[in-house]
């Protein structure tokens, strides 16, 4: 089987979280002979090459963060330039975002659903996953620790049943956090995680408080 | 303050509503075809690094400096694939700034923390012929992220509804 990837987030590729999922994702993906090609969507010098490939294969791949519910603008505009396929081609999709728990990522994968039909294409299914928005700042085992379970879920589309299967259900994890996690992770919010946030914006070089209001 | 952003390049569809609304509706009309608005590139300046301003320096400025002031923000806007055309998402993506990177709990589900203590509900109108319902819940969804309500969906013909939940 040869995949058409089409990474969909406006993020510089190497900026890209969709990007690193990907690598891992594609690792299991080609364990036992499957091959792919990957484009950028936020290469708009790419597009035309995209076309092409897109058109001319039959097993998509469209992996995409969420953004405000949905896709991303920019892959808005970029879908909005095909045209209809209506050959029997089959489009899956990773969905990843940063708020952790699967109940935030299911308005865009029911879009997801919608969009492939717009598109003339068969449904392959979502795999979909939150808590991902960290993968940037981490490198090595760290990242790895997010990544690396993208590697058996490639394994899993590879074995040719698309997203479709009881193993990608389960890898969203929870729907909604159950109430004492929620508990405990909003003091850490509140406390922890505020410092590590303002560590972040140090060393990017930021010299305002996050919460500062350039417009009031 | 009602702010009312018009995507797409038919003035017409500002003008039915000021005629609906009337003078003293206190409408902000922002007519953003002929502007130069870019598409959010997600590199998370405006929580990290300037909190509170786009990295990208385009007319969106103008859009986000009168949101934090609007009671309303509707959005006019073409439909492609079922959904709002890119120029109408476009205008959601780049709504960032005003959450900050802090996180807490709304009810059962994270949300960001919002900058401002305006509270800004946001309505869509649209032209063309989009999934309508799943328009509705995706317009629902989107509002949650800015700790407000939908103000509904209505479609360019449906002008005078739309007036109707204009405060």
């Amino acid at each position: 089987m040869h995949v058409l990837i089409i990474n969909g987030s406006p993020r510089v590729k190497q900026f890209s979280n969709t990007d690193k999922i990907l690598a891992g994702f594609t690792q299991g993906m080609c364990e036992n002979g499957t091959t792919f090609e990957q484009y950028e969507v936020s290469d708009r010098k790419q597009w035309d090459d995209i076309r092409r490939a897109y058109y001319a294969n039959s097993n998509i791949l469209i992996a995409l963060p969420l953004y405000v519910e949905c896709i991303p603008g920019l892959l808005m505009e970029f879908l909005e330039t095909l045209s209809p396929r209506n050959d029997g081609a089959r489009i899956a999709y990773i969905l990843q975002s940063g708020f952790a728990e699967g109940i935030q990522l299911r308005c865009g994968e029911a879009y997801l659903e919608k969009l492939t039909g717009y598109l003339g294409c068969e449904y392959a299914g979502t795999l979909v996953k939150g808590d991902n928005f960290s993968i940037r700042f981490f490198e090595g085992e760290q990242r790895e620790r997010i990544t690396g379970p993208y590697t058996e879920m490639g394994r899993e589309y590879a074995a040719g049943a698309g997203f479709d299967t009881d193993k990608c259900r389960a890898f969203t994890g929870f729907e909604v956090m159950p109430a004492y996690l929620r508990l405990i992770l909003g003091i850490v919010f509140r406390t922890v995680g505020r410092t590590m946030f303002r560590k972040i914006a140090q060393s990017w070089g930021c010299t305002k408080p996050l919460d500062y209001r350039p417009y009031q | 303050m009602v702010l009312i952003v018009n995507t797409t390049s038919d003035t017409s569809i500002t003008g039915r509503i000021k005629e609906a609304a009337g003078k003293d509706a206190g409408l902000d009309v922002v007519e953003a075809a002929g502007l130069k608005i870019s598409h959010c590139i997600g590199c998370n300046f405006c929580w990290l690094k300037t909190p509170g301003e786009c990295s990208i320096k385009d007319d969106y400025e103008i859009i986000l400096r009168k949101i934090v002031h609007a009671d309303q923000l509707w959005v006019i806007s073409d439909t492609a694939l079922g959904f709002l055309d890119h120029k109408g998402k476009n205008i959601y993506d780049r709504i960032l700034p005003i959450a900050t990177m802090y996180l807490k709990f709304s009810g059962d589900q994270m949300r960001h923390v919002r900058r401002y203590d305006q509270i800004t509900d946001i309505g869509i109108i649209y032209r063309g012929e989009p999934d309508r319902e799943y328009l509705e819940r995706w317009n629902s969804r989107a509002a949650l992220n800015f700790g407000s309500r939908s103000l509904g969906v209505f479609s360019a013909d449906e002008v005078k509804e739309a007036v109707s939940c204009m405060c």
